[in-house]
């Protein structure tokens, strides 16, 4: 099947979705999505880092930095309080719209 | 999340994090795919294709970083200034008593001296309003030491023929009021004459209309007149068509030609006219009528030195020509707005001065009490300097405290200079374009200028000696004080220069306070009670003749007699008090007006009964009669001072004089004293008796003339009584210039009176404000030895011992302070003389007064903290340590 290119936007969702898990660093994040998807869709991995930082900026995330079980120093990001909010309104927004475009698509004929 | 530890930031450490970062994905993704079973070379290949760009995401991450940094610092910043304000502000109201003093101390201060600082704009710093106005100038003749005068027509044509230096000469001379009639009651209006050259000389394009053509300016030409912006407005209703409209004047009919503008006011009232100057060609060759007041306006780029030796040598060559006619061979030219200016500039730069001398005070007293302050907490500070904060955190806590007292001083004094500008516009200085003056965009930033400057003053020093402190020292204290010495000598100081300051301030309202007394108890000459004044002026157009002028003078005073309650009218030129008569030169028999013991005198005319009813006493001789008439023998009444500078110790009676009357033949005659009378004041309270001389209003009749009237019943009560009265004798006269003597007097001393509460008052708040700063000081020095004090104490000193030692300390600083400001006062006081009268400005009795004041402010503020060490219980002393 062709790669999906991941609609723009939605990788910050993603990341904020998979974080609710505990802090995580950038490959396990990428992983953990993965592993959900079954590798459906193809993220140019580059890309996840400005979205991390950028997050951090605006407060959702907090990076700190931590030793992994091969005992070495990496970047492990945290969901924030308000990170958590931003995602469930984000998410609300999202499921009305997909929601919304199911039911465009799988229209039968006009009926007026 | 608030972080309580950071590293400090650094460009490098954030490229290495973003490094590691991104390294660590690589080979975390490169071990997943070698452990797949790829090989390394293989793994590492598809790791970095997976990836993407790395360099370009490397930047894009770095400026992300950046940027958060940035936000961060800034939003640290706006934090700590915050907590800063927060924290001043609960200290401020921890110690509401130090915060109260400081603001209202502060207020007082920047209140004043914006206030003062507005006056000052408007009147001395802001440009006169006309086109031109730094070439007009003025022109007078000297006559005589320092006093000056009008100028003669003949002067005023043979500099307008000759001189070079002026685009024009122009000329205004007083004139009687005329009575406005047709525009409900009959209504006397300031008027002045005007010739053309002058609206163009002094020049603002007018309201209305236009000013006077040449044409108009010509004796027989068709009346014109131009009105004030108020008289248009109040008098005129603001008429639209008011070009072209006639006005009755005096019995004239004249056409209003233009309305002056809104910003035309020379001098006082804004209701006026003036009507076209007009001079005959006779004129030009009369070179003894001082009446002109002559304006120039300098040629462009013409320095007034130029225009100054041009008139002056032209002068000095018409009194060459004219050796006996008495002609000035001074003249005087100077800018108009030295002109205008000039005889305020004193007062209100006493005024200035006197305001600038409570501010520095306001400061010291500040600074003395924030740096008691910063010593109280040495401790707190101590604690914070361990804890970590740095030396510039805590000058930046200290300064925003101060800051805070600056600007909420500053708030406050806005809000004292706005009463205070109020209270200086309605007051009874007559100061050019005074009732202009408002709070203004220039006065508000010098307030906040001010207050900030003085925050950062007075914040700075103690801040930055309490921020480098010892540390281990004040701790091992426990906060107290170690350096003593050093502090006590610098708030010493400060109480020295306070006082200083305070006695300069206090002596010069002393010195105020002693001459508005002195004038108040100058005997004007004649009794003042229940005494009304009223001019009456009698149109030209139909009062053609001296002896018509004369007849109905005497029916005019004839009917108010009558009134019933009116006790005694008399008539005279220009009433006392109410200003100068006629100034002409008064010789004796045998000499002439140059000899050189000619008297300028000051000339005014009599009726029979002035006297008696103004209540002045005839010391020699005898009052005018009905008989003094103006065919009849030329007689005069001297003043004592004259009769002594002419006469000396010998009687006057019968002796002759001469001076400026002049018989059929236009020669002057010989008049005859008749009598001596006691000396009056003439123009206010504060200048010297003049010499004076009365001739009987017969000889002597003029437009105008001023009655007298004293009543049985209070007087102002008679007044419609008195309108119909003169209303029998010419139903379209009017009274002018209606007031009690008591009334005038209290104007003429409404000035030195408000100069002195202004002073006395500025003097008052200097004086709490030392009182506060020598108070300060002495506690602070008995809150340190308190151990001390509770040691002698225990080994049985004596309790009046310590007393008078602490005051003692508080004493030495008045002494030091008072000799230190005598001093200045002695040179000080010297700008003041044209402001004090019947005082010198190094008044013995004041400067004495003044520091025995100040010695006994200084022990009094010592003796309270005094007090108060000697009721230290001597164990509690001691144990606090």
């Amino acid at each position: 099947m062709d790669d999906l290119d991941l609609i723009r936007g939605t990788l910050d969702l993603f990341i904020l979705k998979t974080l609710t898990w505990g802090p995580m660093h950038g490959l396990a994040i990428l992983r953990w999505i993965e592993q959900i998807t079954e590798s459906r869709l193809q993220i140019e991995e580059g890309a996840l880092y400005p979205a991390l930082h950028r997050m951090e900026q605006k407060g959702w995330l907090e990076g700190e930095w931590g030793v992994t079980d091969g005992n070495r120093r990496a970047k492990y990001y945290k969901l924030t309080a308000r990170g958590r909010k931003h995602f469930s309104a984000r998410l609300s927004l999202w499921e009305r719209y997909t929601q919304a475009a199911a039911m465009v698509f799988s229209a039968k004929g006009a009926t007026a | 999340m608030k972080r309580i530890f950071r590293l400090p930031f650094s460009r490098d450490r954030m490229r290495r994090d973003v490094d590691t970062e991104l390294n660590f994905h690589l080979e975390g993704r490169i071990e997943e795919l070698v452990a797949q079973g790829m090989s390394r070379a293989d793994a590492d290949a598809e790791a970095r294709r997976r990836f993407g760009d790395r360099a370009n995401v490397e930047a894009e991450v770095e400026q992300i970083d950046l940027s958060t940094h940035k936000r961060r610092a800034l939003r640290e910043r706006v934090d700590d200034v915050r907590l800063d304000v927060t924290f001043a502000l609960r200290q401020l109201r921890k110690s509401p008593g130090f915060t109260v003093v400081a603001v209202v101390t502060l207020a007082l201060g920047i209140g004043a001296n914006s206030a003062i600082f507005s006056v000052v704009n408007g009147v001395l710093l802001k440009p006169l309003p006309y086109e031109h106005s730094d070439r007009i100038v003025t022109i007078n003749e000297g006559a005589g030491g320092d006093s000056w005068n009008a100028i003669t027509f003949g002067d005023y044509a043979s500099w307008k023929a000759r001189q070079t230096s002026f685009e024009v000469l122009g000329a205004t001379s007083g004139s009687g009021p005329l009575t406005l009639t047709g525009v409900g009651d009959p209504t006397p209006i300031s008027t002045s004459r005007a010739s053309a050259n002058y609206w163009r000389a002094v020049h603002i394009a007018p309201a209305r209309g236009r000013y006077f053509t040449d044409a108009e300016d010509r004796p027989g030409a068709t009346p014109a007149v131009v009105v004030s912006y108020a008289f248009w407005q109040n008098r005129l209703s603001a008429d639209p068509a008011v070009v072209g409209r006639s006005l009755m004047l005096n019995g004239t009919e004249r056409v209003v030609v233009g309305v002056a503008s809104p910003d035309y006011i020379l001098y006082p009232p804004a209701e006026k006219i003036w009507i076209p100057l007009a001079t005959p060609d006779s004129k030009d060759v009369d070179h003894t009528d001082h009446e002109l007041s002559v304006y120039g306006l300098l040629k462009p780029g013409m320095p007034i030195e130029r225009g100054r030796s041009e008139i002056a040598a032209l002068q000095r060559d018409i009194a060459g020509q004219f050796k006996d006619a008495g002609v000035a061979s001074q003249v005087r030219v100077q800018s108009l707005t030295d002109t205008i200016i000039g005889p305020q500039r004193a007062l209100v730069l006493t005024l200035l001065g006197a305001v600038a001398i409570v501010l520095l005070i306001v400061c010291a007293n500040v600074a003395n009490l924030l740096i008691a302050r910063a010593a109280v907490r040495r401790g707190e500070i101590a604690i914070r300097a361990a804890l970590g904060a740095s030396l510039a955190r805590i000058v930046a806590q200290l300064l925003v405290e101060s800051l805070l007292l600056g600007l909420a001083g500053g708030v406050l004094g806005i809000g004292v200079a706005a009463a205070g500008v109020r209270f200086l516009v309605s007051s009874p200085m007559s100061v050019p374009r005074l009732q202009d003056v408002h709070m203004d965009g220039a006065v508000l930033a010098f307030a906040f200028a001010l207050s900030t400057g003085c925050a950062i003053v007075f914040g700075l020093l103690p801040a930055v000696r309490a921020a480098r402190l010892d540390l281990q020292q004040t701790l091992r204290d426990g906060g107290r004080e170690s350096r003593g010495a050093v502090r006590e000598r610098s708030r010493a100081m400060l109480v020295i220069g306070e006082l200083c300051l305070t006695q300069v301030l206090v002596i010069a309202a002393g010195l105020l306070i002693r001459s508005a007394i002195l004038l108040q108890s100058v005997s004007p000459g004649f009794a003042t009670d229940n005494l009304l004044v009223t001019n009456i002026v009698l149109p030209g157009a139909r009062y053609t003749t001296d002896d018509a002028r004369e007849t109905a003078y005497q029916r005019i005073g004839d009917a108010v007699s009558a009134v019933p309650g009116v006790r005694a009218v008399g008539r005279t030129l220009i009433a006392p008090i109410h200003g100068g008569g006629w100034n002409c030169q008064a010789w004796h028999e045998g000499a002439d007006r140059n000899d050189p013991s000619a008297v300028s005198s000051d000339v005014r005319s009599a009726d029979p009964t002035f006297f008696s009813a103004i209540g002045a006493p005839l010391l020699l001789g005898r009052a005018f009669t009905r008989a003094d008439v103006a065919g009849g023998p030329r007689v005069v009444i001297v003043n004592q001072t004259l009769a002594r500078k002419l006469f000396g110790n010998a009687n006057p009676i019968g002796r002759h004089m001469g001076s400026c009357m002049f018989g059929a033949d236009d020669k002057p005659v010989w008049l005859e004293v008749v009598g001596v009378s006691g000396d009056m004041r003439a123009n206010g309270f504060a200048n010297e008796v003049p010499s004076q001389l009365y001739v009987p209003t017969p000889q002597f009749v003029n437009g105008y003339n001023a009655y007298v009237i004293r009543g049985t019943v209070p007087v102002a009560t008679l007044l419609p009584a008195i309108r119909q009265a003169v209303a029998t004798v010419d139903p379209a006269l009017a009274l002018s210039a209606v007031s009690t003597m008591d009334d005038a007097i209290g104007r003429t001393l409404a000035l030195p009176r408000f100069t002195m509460w202004l002073l006395s008052l500025l003097g008052a708040i200097g004086l709490i404000l030392a009182l506060v700063g020598v108070y300060g000081v002495i506690s602070y020095i008995v809150t340190q030895r308190t151990r001390e004090v509770g040691i002698r104490i225990a080994l049985g000193a004596n309790v009046a011992g310590i007393q008078w030692m602490l005051v003692r300390q508080g004493l030495a600083l008045g002494v030091a302070g008072i000799a230190l400001g005598s001093a200045v006062s002695l040179i000080a006081m010297r700008y003041l003389q044209s402001l004090i009268y019947g005082v010198t400005a190094h008044d013995p009795l004041t400067f004495g007064g003044v520091a025995l004041l100040l010695i006994a402010v200084a022990a009094a503020a010592s003796w309270i903290p005094a007090r108060r060490a000697t009721r230290i219980d001597p164990l509690a002393a001691l144990r606090a340590n």
